[in-house]
């Protein structure tokens, strides 16, 4: 005899239906392929870090293009300037007007000019410009007798960051990791409920149903059901997360990592609670639908409060976002993006934790004896209300 | 031994199963017949525990039926209920491991039983692309699975080919010759008369007659068919016999007792020739027109 308890063998079933569900399969694939794609694509089209070849005539352009280079070096090592070696200033322009190389730099101290061929590029023309500046003022200093440290003394603006954790994020940033949060959670929360409640529906549909119900108590039918999707949903999700963290790192973005970490381990157990204390009614959903057909009319309470949580996750400022981070479900929307803009106290985000584990012990209650209640209704469809009075049989 | 005693349940005022009694002994299979709406499947649902009665209780062996009784009985329920989108294998195994199995039988089982029933090539074919006979296979399979201690078969044979049929039942038989009850409903008389070893008559939600179907034609009433050379209109006048119908030398009659026919027989050959004189034997059909009357 199996040692196996039910439940497992349910949530096994309802992981490997799905997993061998060529929808699911393809829809998560996309998914991943699209999240590489806004990842990776505008380094693909930037065509990564930025090289420049400046034509030179003499030592002391060659001097200034070094200086420039070192400067541009500084602030992102792959990127490089390099001096090329050119005759005269008629073999500069025609290199140039040719384009074999993107500038030339000609002249001498005091009278440096720099060719291009409509535009020199950015990067190039604000290395060059600061190098050029710099050798002169260094050539200024000395003239005066004095050093360029010496005029600059006193001349920098200290930074000092009082955001509490330092880790916090502001700006565009924040705004699209607040968003993307709120909407997996979202798409995650609409597509695995679904999910649920659809499988519910068709075991009520196909009446197997009764098999099932006369072999194993119906609690144990739910609990495997909710479980198993949770897996999924959770496995989704975790491959999503990690595909975005390996991709950040390999795009250059990590600089953001540090805080970005700390908002997903945050993440992570609100979506997980969040999740969880919808999937019960979204059991008791599917069981007040008697056809697949009604499944729209039974789970729009659970889409429409989905909706506007999500809403209200994005736009809410100030107070109301405060409260609502505390509200069970809503604050798997709020609560995260205020970890991201870094304005929670360690207590806050624990609280709110809390709360949306207590509200889920309720819905989880409620959400099972409904759905014993009208699992084996079989005729038509029961609104919530008429559910809720049904006797237990 | 499956007893039912007292069984009952009602939806509000209605009362679809009332006072419902029988018993299914070990090694019979018991037909259950009625018409639409007689509460064989509310009965059946009572059974298997799906829905509570209302009074009455269901005994196995001697005791009140527990759930772990009931994980050992095998359900057919009226409706038929598979996954349409799995495969048929995973699907039996799956309710097989439900059953208790381990994976390994549950699987080596099912298969066995699907290549027996000529399902062998579709192993891998999702419910909802078998035709519906062979669904109906799937799910008979389904109720057999984990050497069940009960068979309950709601509607078993609805819809199977002959050839089906006797595939089906075979496979029954070999559950009642190990000494599993088994249980099953039809509208198919003929079939339930063919198989079964006793009769369960279900009318109204009332038990109006159980037993084998021989008890059932002993307590039919007694009829003889007379057809004899000239015309029978005299038979009206006969002592102790009831006409029942009349066509010129032909006559259907229902006398009071054994005596009553046979004094009915020397009048007729006392008036002229006798071409017949029958002990009328009622089909289970006119049995069953009888007491569902």
């Amino acid at each position: 005899m199996s040692t196996l308890a039910p439940w497992t063998l349910v949530a096994a079933r309802e992981i490997q239906v799905k997993l061998t569900d060529k929808n699911f399969l393809v829809g998560t694939a996309l998914t991943l392929v699209l999240l590489l794609g806004a990842m990776f694509l505008p380094a693909l089209i930037g065509g990564g870090a930025p090289s420049y070849d400046v034509a030179v005539t003499d030592e002391s352009a060659t001097g200034v293009v070094d200086q420039a280079q070192e400067s541009l070096q500084a602030a992102d090592e792959e990127s490089a300037i390099t001096a090329v070696d050119v005759t005269d200033r008629a073999a500069a322009e025609t290199a140039v007007l040719d384009g074999d190389v993107d500038a030339a730099l000609v002249g001498g101290p005091g009278a440096w000019e720099l060719l291009h061929d409509g535009g020199a590029p950015t990067g190039l023309d604000g290395a060059l410009s600061e190098a050029v500046s710099a050798s002169a003022m260094a050539a200024n200093a000395e003239a005066a007798g004095t050093t360029v440290a010496d005029l600059t003394a006193g001349s920098d603006l200290a930074q000092v960051d009082l955001a509490a954790d330092g880790g916090a994020m502001t700006g565009p940033l924040a705004f699209v990791l607040g968003f993307a949060f709120a909407m997996l959670f979202y798409f995650a929360a609409l597509m695995f409920g679904m999910q649920i409640a659809n499988s519910v529906v068709e075991e009520k549909q196909s009446r197997i149903i009764e098999i099932l119900a006369a072999k194993i108590p119906t609690r144990q039918l739910l609990m495997g059901k909710v479980l198993g999707n949770t897996v999924l949903a959770f496995g989704q999700l975790a491959l999503i997360a990690a595909v975005s963290l390996v991709g950040l790192t390999v795009v250059d973005l990590d600089v953001a990592l540090p805080g970005l970490t700390q908002a997903i381990l945050w993440y992570l157990p609100f979506f997980l609670v969040g999740f969880l204390a919808l999937a019960c009614v979204w059991a008791a959903a599917g069981a007040l639908a008697s056809r697949t057909e009604d499944l729209q009319q039974t789970t729009m309470p659970l889409t429409m409060v989905l909706v506007v949580l999500f809403v209200i996750g994005l736009y809410l400022e100030g107070a109301w976002q405060q409260v609502f981070s505390f509200v069970p479900v809503a604050s798997t929307f709020v609560m995260p993006v205020r970890i991201i803009e870094g304005d929670t106290a360690i207590w806050e985000p624990v609280l709110a934790l809390a709360l949306a584990l207590a509200f889920c012990a309720l819905t989880i209650t409620l959400g099972s004896r409904l759905y014993e209640r009208a699992l084996l209704h079989t005729s038509g469809s029961l609104s919530w209300r008429r559910a809720m009075s049904l006797s237990k049989d | 031994m499956l007893e039912l005693h007292g069984l009952s349940r009602s939806y509000g005022e209605h009362r679809a199963v009332d006072e419902v009694s029988f018993t299914v002994p070990d090694g019979r299979m018991v037909g259950f017949v009625g018409g639409n709406g007689a509460g064989k499947t509310t009965t059946m649902r009572m059974i298997m525990g799906v829905l509570a009665p209302t009074a009455g209780e269901v005994r196995w062996d001697g005791e009140p039926v527990t759930r772990a009784d009931r994980v050992r009985f095998g359900y057919m329920p009226e409706e038929r209920g598979l996954y349409p989108k799995q495969p048929v294998l995973a699907q039996l195994t799956y309710l097989g491991q439900l059953h208790g199995m381990p994976q390994a039988s549950a699987r080596e089982r099912s298969e066995e039983l699907l290549t027996r029933f000529g399902l062998g090539e579709r192993l891998t074919s999702k419910v909802e692309t078998l035709s519906l006979g062979n669904q109906q296979r799937a799910q008979i399979i389904a109720s057999v699975l984990g050497d069940p201690k009960m068979l309950v078969l709601d509607e078993p044979f609805s819809g199977l080919d002959p050839a089906a049929v006797d595939q089906m039942s075979a496979l029954l038989r070999e559950h009642t010759a190990n000494g599993t009850p088994v249980l099953f409903s039809s509208h198919q008389l003929d079939l339930v008369d063919r198989l079964c070893d006793s009769i369960v008559v279900l009318h109204a939600g009332r038990v109006v007659a159980q037993g084998t179907s021989e008890d059932l034609r002993a307590s039919a009433p007694l009829r003889y068919r007379l057809v004899t050379t000239g015309d029978t209109g005299w038979v009206r006048g006969a002592a102790g016999v009831q006409v029942i119908d009349l066509d010129g030398p032909s006559a259907l009659v229902q006398p009071e007792d054994e005596e009553s026919a046979q004094r009915l027989l020397v009048d007729a050959v006392a008036r002229g020739g006798v071409r017949e004189f029958s002990r009328i034997r009622p089909t289970l059909s006119e049995i069953y027109r009888e007491v569902a009357a």
